[in-house]
C-alpha cells in the first residue's frame, strides 16, 4: 500500500460517489424528454437521498439481521469495487486490486445479499423478485464471465488497471474487437442496473418487478444507502465501458491539471452514455420475462465472437 | 367511414337463422312474443302470459313448475342470461320476485322470466355460469338462499358485516351497524395443491393509485395455474340509496356509479324513466346524447390504449395517446362544463343546450384528432418489441362469452359481434348505426386493435352526427312532457358503455323509485380475467388486466 494508492482510493471513490446520483437523474431526464415531459431536476436524486436519509427506518417484524446489514454491506462492497475501476488516474496498484474475477464476485456478493434481503421480510413481492433475479442470474453470470474473459483476452491481462493503462495510451480503440465487446458491456449495464427491457425502474406494478420488488420493504436511511449503492454500481459499469471504448482523458500520472481534465472528460463521456441509455430505454418495450435470456445471449454472442476473432485473426 | 346500410338488416348478421329456419320478419317484437310463447308451450305444455314491457322487453311470469322445466332448457336454445335480480313486494305479489333476464341472438327484445320465491330457492348457476355472482349478490342483499348452488360464499358483504344483515330488504332502514371484529372463518379461496404450487396474494391495497381488489394467484413458478378474484371492498349501497327518491333526484346517483361511465349510466337511467313515463326525447337531445356517449367511449378507450402500453414499460409510445385524451377532456369541458360530462344528461333530454359553436369546435377538433390518432397507432404497430408483448398474451376464448355474458370490446376482440347499439338500438343509433368491429384472436393485441378501431369509428360517428344535427329543444319539457311527475311502472334499458352492456331496471311506485337495479358490463366481465390469465406468466397479469379494463366501482355499487 503506497501513498499514491491511498490518494487514488480517496479521490476515485469520492468522485464516483459524488457523481453517481447525477447519472440516475440524467437518465430520467432523457426519458422524460422523449415522452414530451420536462422531467425532474438533474439534482433530484440528491434531493431524494437527502430526504430518505432523514426518514425513519421501519423493519417488518418478520425480518432478521439480513435486512439490517444488507444496505451497509452492499454499499461497502460497491465502494470496494470502485477501487477496481479508475476514472481519474491509474495508480500504482497493490496486488489483487483491479482483478476482474474479484470484481465479478464483488458484484455477485451484492446480488446475493439483495436477493436474501428480498426474501427476508417475508412479503410476497420480495420473494418473487428474488426468485426472478436468481433464475436470471444463472443466465447473466456466464454472459458476464465470457464478456470479461473476452476483454481479458484482447488486452492480455486480467487486471482492469493494466487494461486501462493499455487503452488510455491510444487515441482510437486498441483493437477493433473492443467495439464488439462494448456492445456486450452495454447490455451488461442494462441488465445489472435493471433497466428496460429487463426491468422497469419506473413501474408501480409489483407483479412485474425484479429489482424494485426486492427493495420494496426497505425504508428511510437504508433505502437511501441501497439507492446510492445502485447508482454507484451503474457508474462503475459505465466507467468500464468508457475506459475500454473511449479512454481519452484518463491520466496515468496524477497532477492537479490531469485530475481536473480526467474528471471533466469522464463527466462528459458518462453523461453521453447515460443519455444513450435513456434513449435506448425509451426505444423499446420491456421484454417478456422468459425472453430475457435471448437478450443476454446477444452479449454472450458478441463476446464469444470477439474471442473467436482474436484467436483466428 | 361509416356505412349507410339500414338498421334492420344490420341487426342480424347475414345468414343467421331462427328456429324453424325462418328469416327474421319485419316486425321483430311481434315475433319475439310468439316465439317465446311457442317455446314455453313446447317445453312446459302451458301457455304463459307474455306481457309487453315499456322498452323492448317482455315479462313472462312462470309458475315454479314451468320455471324449472323452461329456464334450464333455454341454454340449449342459445339464450344468454344477461341479468338476474330480485324485487321485494313487486306489484301485488308479496314476497320476492326474481327476474331472469335473457337475450337471444337476432331479437332486439329481451325476455324477463319472473319467478316467485320465498327465502329459499334453487340455483341455475350450473346451467348459466353467469348466474353465480347474481345469486350470491341476491343472497347478500335479500337473504334468499339458493340451496343447491355450488358457490354459497358471500359476495359484496364481506365477513365484517354481521350475520343476517341484508340491506336490500324493505324492512332494512339505514343505520349504523356493528362490524364483526374477528370473523370466525376466513373467506375460503379455492385451494390448489401439489408440488411446487404456491399462492401469491395481491391487494386489496396496491402500490399504484388504483381501486381495491384482491387477487389470489396459484402459480407454479411464473405460469399462473389458477386465479381467484375478490372485489367489493367499497360497497356504497347505490341501489338502496335510490330507493324512496324521486326519479329526477336519482340522475346524479346514476352518474356516480362509475366515473368514466357517467354519460352511459345517466342515459340508461333516463331512458328507462322516459320509456316508463312515455316521455319523448327531442331529436336534437338524442343526437347530442349520442355525441356525448361516443366522446366517453373515445376517452375511455384512449385511457386503455395508453395504459396497455404503460404496463409494458414503453412510456414514449404512451404520450401521444395521453395528449389526445387530454384534448378530448377539454372538448368535454367546452361542451358540458365538466371533463367527465357530469350533469349533462337529464330525464327528457339534456340539462342544458350545447351551443352550435362548441359543436363546431368539436367537429374541427375531430378532423385533426383522426390523423394524429392514426399516426400514434401506426407507431405502435411498427414496434416489434411491443407487438411481441401484446400478441398471444391473455387469450380469452370465444366459448366463454355466452356463458359469462361477456360484452363490449373485450368480447368483440374474441369473435363476438354483440353491440347493444346495434342489437338493441336506442336513441339515435336506430337511424345512425355504428360500425361493428370484430377481431377473433382474443389476445391483448386484438383488444388493442378493437379499441383503436372503435375510437376511430366513434370519431367518424361524431362528425356525422354533428354534420346532420337537427335544430330544436333539448328538453322534453318544452314539448309539454311532465318530467318531474313520473307515473308508476317499470322499464328496462340497456346501453353500450365503453366497457360493454350496461343494464338498468327501474320500478317506480307512488312517484318514487321502489327498486333500482344496475348491472354494469364490468360485473360480468370481471369473471373473464380468471380465465384469460391461465397459463400466462405473473408479470403479464397487469397487462391482461389493463386490456380488459374492468371497473371496480361499476361492479361494487
Amino acid at each position: 500500500m503506497n501513498a499514491s494508492f491511498l490518494l487514488f482510493a480517496l479521490l476515485n471513490t469520492g468522485f464516483i460517489m459524488l457523481i453517481s446520483p447525477f447519472f440516475m437523474s440524467l437518465i430520467k431526464k432523457v426519458k422524460a424528454y422523449t415522452q414530451g415531459r420536462k422531467g425532474p431536476s438533474l439534482l433530484q436524486s440528491y434531493f431524494d437521498l437527502r430526504k430518505l436519509m432523514q426518514k425513519e427506518v421501519v423493519y417488518s417484524p418478520n425480518s432478521s439481521g439480513i435486512m439490517r446489514i444488507t444496505p451497509y454491506l452492499n454499499l461497502g462492497v460497491l465502494l470496494v469495487a470502485t477501487l477496481f475501476v479508475p476514472v481519474v488516474f491509474i495508480p500504482d496498484t497493490p496486488a489483487g486490486i483491479g482483478n476482474i474475477i474479484v470484481f465479478l464476485y464483488l458484484l455477485a456478493i451484492e446480488r446475493f445479499f439483495t436477493a436474501l434481503c428480498g426474501l427476508d421480510a417475508g412479503s410476497t413481492f420480495g420473494g418473487m423478485g428474488s426468485s426472478r433475479l436468481m433464475s436470471l442470474s444463472a443466465v447473466v453470470e456466464p454472459t458476464m464471465v465470457i464478456s470479461f474473459a473476452a476483454l481479458a483476452y484482447v488486452l492480455r491481462t486480467v487486471n482492469f488497471h493494466e487494461m486501462f493503462a493499455v487503452t488510455a495510451g491510444s487515441t482510437i480503440p486498441e483493437s477493433p474487437t473492443l467495439t464488439l465487446i462494448s456492445i456486450s458491456l452495454f447490455i451488461i449495464i442494462i441488465v445489472e442496473t435493471g433497466r428496460i427491457p429487463v426491468d422497469n425502474p419506473a413501474t408501480h406494478l409489483e407483479l412485474t418487478m425484479i429489482n424494485e420488488a426486492m427493495i420494496l420493504e426497505q425504508s428511510g436511511k437504508n433505502l437511501a444507502l441501497i439507492e446510492l449503492a445502485h447508482a454507484i454500481k451503474q457508474t462503475i459499469l459505465m466507467a468500464v465501458l468508457i475506459n475500454v471504448l473511449a479512454p481519452w482523458g484518463l491520466a496515468t500520472e496524477l497532477t492537479f491539471a490531469s485530475f481536473m481534465i480526467a474528471c471533466l472528460f469522464f463527466l462528459v463521456k458518462a453523461s453521453m452514455l447515460a443519455g444513450l441509455i435513456g434513449l435506448f430505454e425509451s426505444s423499446i418495450a420491456k421484454m417478456r420475462l422468459f425472453r430475457l435470456p435471448g437478450f443476454y445471449m446477444m452479449a454472450f454472442f458478441f463476446s464469444a465472437l470477439t474471442i473467436l476473432m482474436e484467436v483466428f485473426a | 367511414m361509416i356505412s349507410n346500410k339500414n338498421t334492420a338488416s344490420s341487426l342480424v348478421p347475414a345468414g343467421s337463422k331462427l328456429r324453424d329456419n325462418c328469416q327474421i320478419p319485419v316486425n321483430p317484437s311481434i315475433l319475439s312474443t310468439r316465439y317465446a310463447t311457442d317455446l314455453i308451450i313446447d317445453i312446459s305444455g302451458k301457455e304463459p302470459q307474455v306481457r309487453r314491457g315499456k322498452n323492448n322487453e317482455f315479462y313472462i311470469p312462470l309458475g315454479e313448475e314451468e320455471f324449472l322445466k323452461t329456464v334450464p332448457a333455454l341454454s340449449e336454445k342459445g339464450f344468454v342470461l344477461i341479468s338476474l335480480f330480485c324485487v321485494q313486494d313487486f306489484e301485488e305479489s308479496p314476497g320476492f320476485t326474481l327476474f331472469y333476464v335473457f337475450r337471444l341472438k337476432g331479437f332486439t327484445d329481451v325476455f324477463a322470466f319472473m319467478r316467485q320465491v320465498r327465502t329459499e330457492t334453487t340455483s341455475v348457476a350450473t346451467i348459466f355460469p353467469s348466474a353465480c355472482w347474481y345469486e350470491r349478490e341476491i343472497r347478500d342483499g335479500f337473504g334468499i338462499e339458493f340451496k343447491d348452488a355450488f358457490d354459497k360464499r358471500r359476495l359484496f358483504l364481506h365477513e365484517a358485516y354481521p350475520e343476517g344483515f341484508h340491506p336490500l330488504l324493505k324492512s332494512f332502514k339505514n343505520r349504523k351497524i356493528q362490524a364483526v371484529q374477528n370473523p370466525e372463518e376466513a373467506y375460503p379461496f379455492k385451494q390448489v395443491e401439489g408440488e411446487g404450487v404456491y399462492q401469491i396474494p395481491v391487494g386489496p391495497v396496491h402500490a399504484g393509485i388504483i381501486e381495491p381488489g384482491h387477487f389470489r394467484f396459484s402459480v407454479i413458478g411464473e405460469p399462473i395455474f389458477n386465479l381467484e378474484i375478490r372485489l367489493f371492498y367499497k360497497h356504497r349501497g347505490i341501489e338502496k340509496l335510490a330507493e324512496g327518491k324521486r326519479p329526477s333526484a336519482c340522475v346524479p346517483i346514476a352518474e356516480a356509479i362509475s366515473g368514466d361511465e357517467t354519460v352511459a349510466n345517466a342515459v340508461a337511467f333516463c331512458t328507462a324513466i322516459e320509456k316508463l313515463a312515455g316521455i319523448e326525447v327531442p331529436p336534437r337531445a338524442n343526437c347530442l346524447r349520442a355525441i356525448l356517449l361516443e366522446l366517453e367511449r373515445i376517452y375511455s378507450h384512449m385511457g386503455d390504449l395508453s395504459g396497455m402500453i404503460t404496463d409494458i414499460g414503453f412510456p414514449k409510445m404512451t404520450t401521444p395517446f395521453l395528449i389526445l385524451r387530454e384534448n378530448i377532456f377539454r372538448q368535454n369541458e367546452l361542451l358540458t362544463g365538466s371533463r367527465f360530462m357530469r350533469g349533462a344528461v337529464d330525464i327528457g333530454g339534456l340539462k342544458k343546450e350545447i351551443s352550435d359553436e362548441a359543436l363546431l369546435k368539436l367537429y374541427l377538433y375531430s378532423k385533426t384528432f383522426v390523423p394524429e390518432f392514426d399516426s400514434a397507432i401506426a407507431a405502435v404497430r411498427a414496434s416489434s418489441s411491443l407487438i411481441d408483448r401484446f400478441s398471444t398474451t391473455g387469450v380469452l376464448k370465444k366459448k366463454l362469452i355466452a356463458p359469462l355474458n361477456l360484452t363490449g370490446p373485450i368480447a368483440r376482440a374474441s369473435g363476438a359481434s354483440y353491440d347493444v347499439r346495434l342489437d338493441h338500438p336506442y336513441g339515435i343509433y336506430k337511424d345512425v348505426p355504428p360500425e361493428r368491429t370484430i377481431k377473433t384472436a382474443g389476445d391483448v393485441l386484438s383488444r388493442f386493435e378493437v379499441k383503436a378501431k372503435e375510437v376511430l369509428n366513434s370519431a367518424f360517428l361524431i362528425q356525422k352526427l354533428i354534420a346532420s344535427i337537427p335544430e330544436g329543444a333539448v328538453a322534453a319539457e318544452a314539448a309539454g312532457f311532465a318530467v318531474s311527475n313520473i307515473p308508476d311502472g317499470y322499464a328496462l334499458s340497456m346501453v353500450e358503455a365503453a366497457r360493454g352492456q350496461n343494464l338498468h331496471w327501474i320500478y317506480v311506485r307512488g312517484g318514487l323509485i321502489d327498486r333500482y337495479k344496475v348491472r354494469t358490463a364490468s360485473f360480468c366481465n370481471w369473471q373473464a380475467i380468471e380465465h384469460a390469465v391461465l397459463g400466462n406468466i405473473v408479470p403479464d397479469f397487469p397487462l391482461i388486466n389493463k386490456s380488459l379494463n374492468l371497473s371496480y366501482a361499476g361492479t361494487d355499487l
